[in-house]
């Protein structure tokens, strides 16, 4: 049936659970755009047999119009399936920027094709020039803390860093008293986690 | 107002409509499995996706008939037990379709019904997403729509964080597109 690769596309897309991103399915996206153009051909040929029969485009309501409307409408709705899919997947990567951070992990980025990857790249400096217009870091937490210093423990080995404050040894199992902006991006990465009290 | 980059609303489309050509289309074979030439004859049965029906209707090729889902049988199991009924497997974008479909062939009976249905299950649902266990998912999520589901998970979720706040706890977690990651050999 016309246009029914397009839509296993999404479907792929919308069986992911809510900011999961699949690996782009290049083949599917190739086989529908060769479809487009089957469609294509189709319109081309049953248009010119039209004019060949003598008749005005404009007006003739026959079986080889129709014919050439159907393959003709099957193209926009391809365009729409296969745009809905390069959309959707740009929000996602989108977010990702805020989610994840400057830097995406390699288990994502190889689901990126090439472009995606520079898409995410140019949004992300984009939003880092912006926030450094307003000398203001737009991605941590919205909820005001209510002390600055949080207690986090350290999952992966992260070796010693810089922080705004102290340069702690960040090793393994490791638990340490963090500025909040500080721990929030590995928290978000998965190299800490938070302790209650 | 739908969207035209909207997934549901483009899956919806691909519903199922059984239509009737009033007029012949030349070279579209793959439309009609009976045909023996690659002409869709006048007068011939075809089951068309939505998008395609509703456009061909607007061209005033096919007509459309009324989809298996809002039929006298379906309305009869709803109004018998109207949080029993399979309608995922009926069709799962069951109220947008309906919805669409409604003003096309003119029945004004399936706006009701939809309500009736919509506003029966609606409350099950959320009864059952407050108060089912969190762990393996409710053999009932099988028969809801998607939108259903989308309902389900919302309600669930919110409880989830209800809860969350009432016992305090962890405010920064773990970016959920992360979460699938196997965890390094601990």
């Amino acid at each position: 049936m016309y246009g029914r690769r397009g839509t296993q596309l999404l479907k792929e897309l919308s069986s992911c659970e809510t900011g999961q991103l699949p690996a782009l399915n290049t083949d599917t996206f190739d086989e529908v755009i060769k479809e487009c153009k089957a469609h294509s051909s189709e319109v081309q040929s049953l248009t010119g047999k039209i004019q060949e029969e003598g008749l005005d485009l404009a007006t003739t309501r026959n079986a080889d119009y129709f014919g050439a409307a159907i393959h003709h409408y099957s193209i926009i709705r391809n365009k729409r399936c296969l745009m809905a899919y390069m959309y959707n997947r740009a929000e996602i990567i989108q977010s990702l920027r805020w989610k994840v951070g400057r830097i995406l992990p390699q288990e994502i980025s190889v689901k990126l094709n090439h472009s995606e990857e520079e898409y995410f790249k140019n949004h992300s400096s984009a939003l880092e020039s912006y926030m450094s217009d307003l000398e203001l870091d737009l991605t941590v937490d919205m909820v005001p803390p209510k002390d600055p210093y949080i207690k986090v423990r350290v999952l992966d080995d992260i070796g010693t860093l810089l922080l705004s404050d102290q340069s702690p040894n960040l090793a393994r199992h490791s638990i340490h008293f963090l500025k909040r902006t500080d721990a929030e991006q590995f928290i978000s990465q998965g190299l800490m986690e938070e302790l209650s009290d | 107002m739908a969207h035209y980059y909207d997934i549901n609303e483009i899956l919806m489309e691909e519903e199922n409509i059984t239509s009737t050509f009033k007029v012949g289309a030349s070279e579209v074979a793959v439309l009609d499995p009976c045909a023996e030439t690659s002409t869709v004859e006048q007068g011939a049965k075809v089951e068309l996706p939505f998008w395609l029906a509703q456009y061909l209707r607007s061209k005033e090729v096919v007509t459309i008939d009324v989809p298996p889902c809002f039929d006298k049988k379906t309305r009869k199991e709803v109004q018998a037990d109207v949080a029993c009924v399979d309608l995922r497997s009926r069709c799962p974008y069951f109220y947008e379709l309906g919805c669409k479909i409604a003003p096309m062939i003119g029945d004004r009976t399936i706006g009701s019904f939809l309500l009736v249905a919509f506003r029966g299950r609606y409350q099950d649902i959320l009864r059952k997403a407050h108060s089912t266990a969190f762990v393996v998912a409710p053999k009932f999520l099988t028969l809801l729509t998607k939108e259903e589901t989308q309902l389900y998970e919302a309600a669930k979720s919110s409880m989830t964080a209800y809860k969350k706040w009432r016992v305090g706890g962890t405010r920064f977690e773990r970016v959920p597109i992360l979460k699938k990651r196997r965890k390094p050999n601990d």
